[in-house]
């Protein structure tokens, strides 16, 4: 089996006259965490939508393993938009049935990731009704219980506070572990160092940098008259 | 909507059957006041009015918001992640739209149980057009809403350009009336004028079909642009592509000349014997009228005989002449009022536009002995009689069974 589950090459979007992506290039490891990390306005979600096909990308490639057609990438990956209040009249009960129901996801794990994701007060509570908090932590729910292999998350701790951050970076390290690969994007720094195994940078609609923490510092102290970046966010204000 | 449509049939109803016993007790049933004393008239095209205002101010919103309201949310996005077709997606929201909508019926069923208990004569025939007028009414507000929706970024955007379609369909209808020519061949395809008809008993199989032509644009043009990852260009194209082949089948269903006259009284046809007698008449008839769009006299013409000759001689040509559309300075001239004639070369000319007169002057063109046997007239169905419980039934038990169910239901699922 291919290690590389996704990659892509030279992927291109603009928005009329602001280029969106350049040329952008990385691969997604199976099995693994990768961050894809950069300010507001990086180009993050563009990213994010133009590899789920929500949006059409004006070039590049994507590539998704063992001979997968472009057409069938929702057989890999399940995106996950941030800033969403789907069925926003229906309580989180009925979004996960559906959820489950329409997709095909997987039963097995809904009463771990209910409890993991501590989500059981918020079943019977109208999704519109939901803090941003409570929301993310419905939609990650969600997210998780899809069945394809790879999972998009945009902003997966938008809302969160120190302590829910800290049990959903247990809990997608732990799906994680069963074999899931993770893509989250994140513009916090030191979010995605507590959970990502690799990293791209994006800064300006290009990818500064791919690879792990100390693979980015190894090539932030590698250039000219650069000091060695004392942090991980000293690496990313170097290479971006 | 559901809510709703219980006091607004009511209102409908119960108007309609104090009006029709008004009528009943104010005339007996002499001949020719018969026509008066129909149901039809009388009962089922006033109680359909309240599903003709749902269907203009209630449902294109439910509509829209069913599918505007998954793009705002952000249902959309994960919801076109699955490898459901655009097609299936638009298809099952379409038939909760139309189930929904069949149940909003269940009130003029109720209407029509209570006619029948108070005496009233109910003739299925004519009573299943007008349901079948609706229910493509419903299709196509259902479909254009639904089109509406997918192209507009937002809920707001598309109820205001489903109303800017409803006001534009007036003003053009309104245009028709008055100005006639090619704004009358336009206004044929609106709603309205497409389906009115249908109210009157006469099922035109044309019409149909265009309808579901129209009903089938919307959802694939709903279709398309529920699509991710598409460029708006290419969805802009493509629906382009698929509304020149729908002007294409629409062209061709005007060729389609199939109707049944479904009313009780036959308003829509020719006596039996005159039917039979004219579908004999050979040759090319060939009628001229002179006649303004607002001049009465125009439409009565139409209504009384034009419209009937139509559906019996298919191949009859029918030239209104007008140079204004109220003919008030036209009158002047000595050729206006005329209506000519002309039947393989046999020409004539006369200023009656009653169905007798033009049946005769045809009998006379085509040297045919006009049949002798008379029709009964038709007697109608007077009845005096109180809208006893409908009161009740549309303004009390209705509202409170669907507020009941409203309530219970989101209790009983948690």
């Amino acid at each position: 089996m291919h290690p590389e589950i996704i990659t892509v090459a030279g992927l291109s979007k603009t928005y009329g006259s602001v280029v969106a992506l350049d040329d952008v290039g990385f691969s997604i490891r199976r099995g693994e965490i990768l961050g894809l990390i950069g300010p507001n306005g990086a180009g993050k979600t563009t990213l994010f939508e133009c590899l789920a096909g929500v949006q059409p990308a004006d070039g590049g490639t994507v590539a998704f393993g063992e001979g997968v057609e472009t057409a069938r990438r929702g057989d890999v990956l399940f995106y996950l938009p941030d800033g969403i209040a789907p069925w926003p009249n229906q309580p989180v009960e009925w979004a996960l049935r559906f959820f489950l129901n329409f997709f095909g996801g997987r039963r097995d794990l809904v009463d771990d990731i209910i409890d993991r994701l501590d989500i059981a007060p918020l079943m019977r509570r109208r999704i519109g009704a939901l803090s941003q908090g409570q929301r993310k932590r419905a939609l990650l729910a969600m997210g998780l219980l899809a069945p394809q292999p790879v999972l998009l998350i945009d902003e997966p701790f938008e809302g969160l506070d120190l302590r829910q951050s800290r049990e959903i970076v247990k809990t997608l390290r732990r799906y994680a572990s069963l074999g899931r690969t993770l893509f989250l994007s994140i513009h916090q720094i030191i979010d995605a160092g507590r959970v990502c195994d690799r990293f791209v940078l994006l800064s300006g609609g290009r990818a500064r940098g791919e690879g792990t923490a100390d693979e980015l510092a190894a090539l932030a102290g590698s250039r000219p008259g650069a000091a060695a970046p004392a942090d991980f966010e000293e690496v990313f204000l170097a290479l971006t | 909507m559901i809510f709703l449509i219980g006091p607004l049939v009511g209102v409908s109803f119960i108007g309609a059957v104090r009006t029709y016993a008004e009528a009943s007790g104010l005339g007996g049933t002499s001949i020719g006041v018969g026509e008066a004393f129909s149901p039809l008239d009388g009962i089922w095209v006033p109680l359909f009015v309240a599903y003709e205002i749902a269907a203009t101010f209630l449902l294109p919103f439910v509509a829209i918001r069913l599918v505007a309201g998954d793009r705002q949310s952000g249902a959309l996005k994960l919801e076109l992640q699955h490898p459901m077709s655009p097609l299936s997606r638009v298809g099952a929201k379409v038939f909760v739209l139309f189930g929904g909508w069949c149940l909003a019926g269940i009130p003029a069923l109720l209407a029509g149980i209570l006619w029948k208990t108070y005496g009233g004569s109910v003739y299925a025939p004519e009573l299943a057009g007008v349901v079948l007028v609706h229910l493509l009414n419903a299709g196509l507000t259902i479909a254009l809403a639904v089109a509406v929706a997918s192209i507009a970024e937002n809920p707001s955007t598309a109820a205001i350009l489903m109303l800017s379609f409803t006001v534009g369909a007036w003003i053009l209808g309104f245009l028709a009336s008055l100005r006639g020519g090619l704004w009358e061949q336009i206004a044929r395809f609106t709603p309205e004028a497409m389906l009115d008809k249908f109210q009157h008993g006469l099922i035109q199989l044309g019409m149909a079909f265009v309808a579901l032509v129209f009903i089938a644009l919307g959802l694939g043009v709903a279709s398309l642009w529920t699509r991710l990852g598409v460029p708006a260009r290419r969805r802009a194209f493509e629906s382009f592509g698929l509304i020149a082949a729908a002007a294409a089948l629409i062209a061709a269903c005007t060729f389609v000349h199939g109707s049944w006259d479904v009313s009780e009284n036959r308003r829509n046809s020719f006596p039996r014997a005159d039917q039979e007698a004219l579908a004999h008449i050979q040759g090319p008839l060939r009628i001229e009228v002179h006649l303004a769009p607002e001049d009465p006299r125009r439409s009565d013409l139409e209504h009384r005989a034009l419209s009937k000759l139509r559906r019996v001689m298919p191949s009859v040509e029918v030239r209104y002449v007008s140079a204004t559309s109220i003919g008030l300075f036209e009158q002047a001239n000595p050729g206006y009022g005329e209506i000519r004639y002309d039947l393989g070369g046999k020409k004539t000319m006369n200023r009656l536009t009653t169905e007798e007169a033009v049946l005769e002057t045809i009998y006379g063109l085509a040297g045919v002995t006009p049949p002798q046997e008379a029709e009964p007239a038709f007697a109608g169905h007077p009845l005096m009689a109180a809208p006893r419980g409908a009161a009740l039934i549309f303004f009390g038990l209705w509202p409170a069974l669907v507020a009941g169910f409203g309530f219970l239901i989101p209790r009983r699922k948690t």
